[in-house]
């Protein structure tokens, strides 16, 4: 497998934190594999954010390396890996300039200097695949939630990036928004091979990943599946997540001096396992 | 205070080319003291009804009496001042609306504004401040250099610093860390019990409406399609479910338990309810420590 992110021994402290001697992140190191899906959560203010801003220059390491798709972060590469990397944010008001869907898609790819023609195709390509090229034409101010931040993917999606980061995008939207745009990346990471990095507060989301690293204190304090990860149980809360649902019915149960194994199940598993127990004359 | 809508419609820009029915055939009570959840899609006409509950809207038809109050399409907008006072609403992500230049000075606006002193207005203030959690430490703070968190409890005690006997919350919790969904429900809790405040959420959170709420109201298409205690409403999951809406993790759970044969007297709301009706079958059976 290819490596499309490595990050090395990464520090990073914010100005204020100069005097208190406090670090926002804490030589933290990992690696990403072209098309995996990596979860990222942590309670506030655990460095998540940060993490995700070093990673394509916003912010500059204290010290440490990045290494995106064969390029080491510094300033002469920093644009190149900027185009690299689409970063999908919280909110879908603030993420628009254009004054319809379709100029708000081609912004990046002006700014990137594509030429015109190539420009209207990978538009349209790019909100065909988001399934929003019959609002081409709209204000994004008319749209819901779920389709703004779907026009917001397009965007990224057009400037053709390796890797997308969802930085808590789906926060702000209605169930069904959710479902939407969770949906869609699904598809734009089979379909294209796209690597994502979610950072997440949703267990749903969470559940997507291949792997979900936990961020504590600036620093990365666990990796793993999400059956590893969640079998943590109540500990989840003060990682930032919820506690999957057979989860809370285990410790429920055991409050209740039920018996029950203590390895991870997953809703249909517990329902199997209940299932099970009942027939059990 | 209780609310009451009778045969309540509204039509957005009636009279024009460009008129559009947001709410029709409205009817509700809302008792005093009540913890009500409003739950619906986006677009369902819950933020239309929202906007009726403190005069911001008034009906096209129909009557709505609030407290002692009764509005109808020719009631004078001056009429409606009152109303602001005793209806308060936090809407969706009230941080965006905070703007003084500390904590304190944000959450007395509004009892200034109504007329009360500096010194009664901070007075008023620092009660608030204290009902919503935020320490004393953080008075003199910019409200901009809060958390996420923090920030819409100072907005949330600006609206209480009116003093209002109902409070409207339109999703609350939306964009907060599970731990501080937790705890701001749990304020609310406290709010609705100590201060004998009426509360009315609007919630996607299926579970918040099982743990909170004594009446649950479900919109869809600018109507009431179901209304009743979140025991009756979640009592035939498929309903809902039909209607592309949610039900509590416990009541979809069970209601896959169900389907494996599991019968229940009434369908579980909560973990605890569930974990209580299968500790209770399945030791019948003897199924598990009975026998081990």
């Amino acid at each position: 497998m290819t490596e499309v992110i490595k990050v090395d021994h990464l520090n990073y402290q914010y100005e204020a934190q100069k005097e208190l001697n406090e670090m926002a992140l804490k030589d933290v190191s990992f690696t990403i594999n072209k098309g995996e899906w990596v979860a990222i959560i942590g309670h506030n203010g655990s460095g998540k954010s940060t993490l995700s801003k070093n990673i394509n220059g916003l912010l500059a390491p204290k010290s440490g390396e990045i290494t995106v798709d064969g390029l080491v972060l510094s300033t002469e590469t920093v644009w190149d890996i900027r185009r690299k990397i689409g970063i999908v944010f919280q909110n879908p008001d603030n993420q628009f300039v254009g004054a319809t869907v379709e100029d708000d898609v081609a912004f990046g790819l002006e700014n990137n200097g594509i030429e015109r023609k190539e420009m209207q195709e990978r538009v349209r390509d790019a909100l065909e695949r988001v399934d929003m090229w019959q609002f081409a034409a709209k204000e994004p101010a008319r749209l819901s939630g779920g389709q703004k931040q779907r026009v917001a993917i397009a965007g990224i999606v057009a400037l053709r990036p390796e890797v997308i980061i969802l930085d808590e995008s789906t926060s702000m939207l209605d169930p069904e928004g959710r479902d939407e745009v969770l949906s869609l990346i699904h598809q734009l990471k089979d379909e294209r091979g796209l690597t994502i990095i979610s950072i997440t507060h949703d267990i749903n989301e969470a559940a997507s990943a291949d792997k979900i690293m936990v961020m504590d204190g600036g620093q990365l304090v666990k990796q793993g599946t999400p059956a590893e990860i969640f079998a943590l149980g109540e500990q989840l809360v003060d990682m930032g997540l919820d506690v999957p649902y057979p989860e809370r019915l285990k410790a429920a149960l055991k409050k209740r001096h039920f018996d029950i194994p203590d390895d991870y199940m997953t809703e249909e598993g517990m329902v199997d396992w209940l299932w099970q127990l009942n027939s059990t004359k | 205070m209780a609310i009451k809508f009778n045969e309540v419609a509204f039509t957005y820009q009636k009279g024009t080319p460009f008129e559009s029915q947001a709410l029709h055939d409205i009817n509700l009570e809302i008792e005093d003291g009540s913890f009500t959840a409003i739950v619906g899609h986006t677009g369902s006409g819950k933020s239309t009804l929202l906007q009726h509950l403190n005069g911001l809207l008034k009906p096209t038809e129909g009557e709505i009496q609030i407290g002692e109050q009764i509005i109808t399409p020719e009631t004078p907008n001056k009429a409606l001042n009152n109303l602001r006072k005793q209806v308060g609403i936090v809407f969706q992500f009230p941080e965006a609306q905070l703007f003084e230049e500390t904590v304190i000075k944000d959450v007395a606006f509004a009892p200034k504004n109504f007329g009360k002193t500096e010194s009664e207005a901070e007075a008023i203030a620092a009660k608030m401040l204290q009902l919503v959690g935020l320490p004393e430490s953080i008075y003199q703070q910019s409200p901009f250099d809060l958390s996420g968190g923090q920030m819409r409890r100072v907005a949330i005690a600006g609206i209480l610093a009116m003093e209002p006997k109902i409070l409207v919350l339109d999703e609350p919790t939306a964009g907060l860390d599970p731990r501080g969904r937790v705890d701001m429900m749990a304020m609310f809790e406290e709010l609705h019990r100590e201060q004998n405040l009426t509360i009315i959420l609007v919630t996607h959170q299926m579970d918040d409406v099982a743990n909170y709420a004594d009446h649950a109201i479900i919109m869809s298409k600018g109507t009431i399609i179901k209304s009743g205690t979140p025991r009756a409403v979640f009592s035939e999951p498929d309903f809902l479910l039909n209607n592309h809406l949610n039900v509590p993790t416990t009541t979809l759970f069970s209601k896959k338990l169900t389907e494996k044969g599991f019968s229940f007297a009434n369908m579980p709301l909560t973990e605890a309810e569930l974990a209580d009706d299968l500790v209770a079958l399945l030791s019948r059976k003897g199924g598990h420590d009975a026998n081990e």
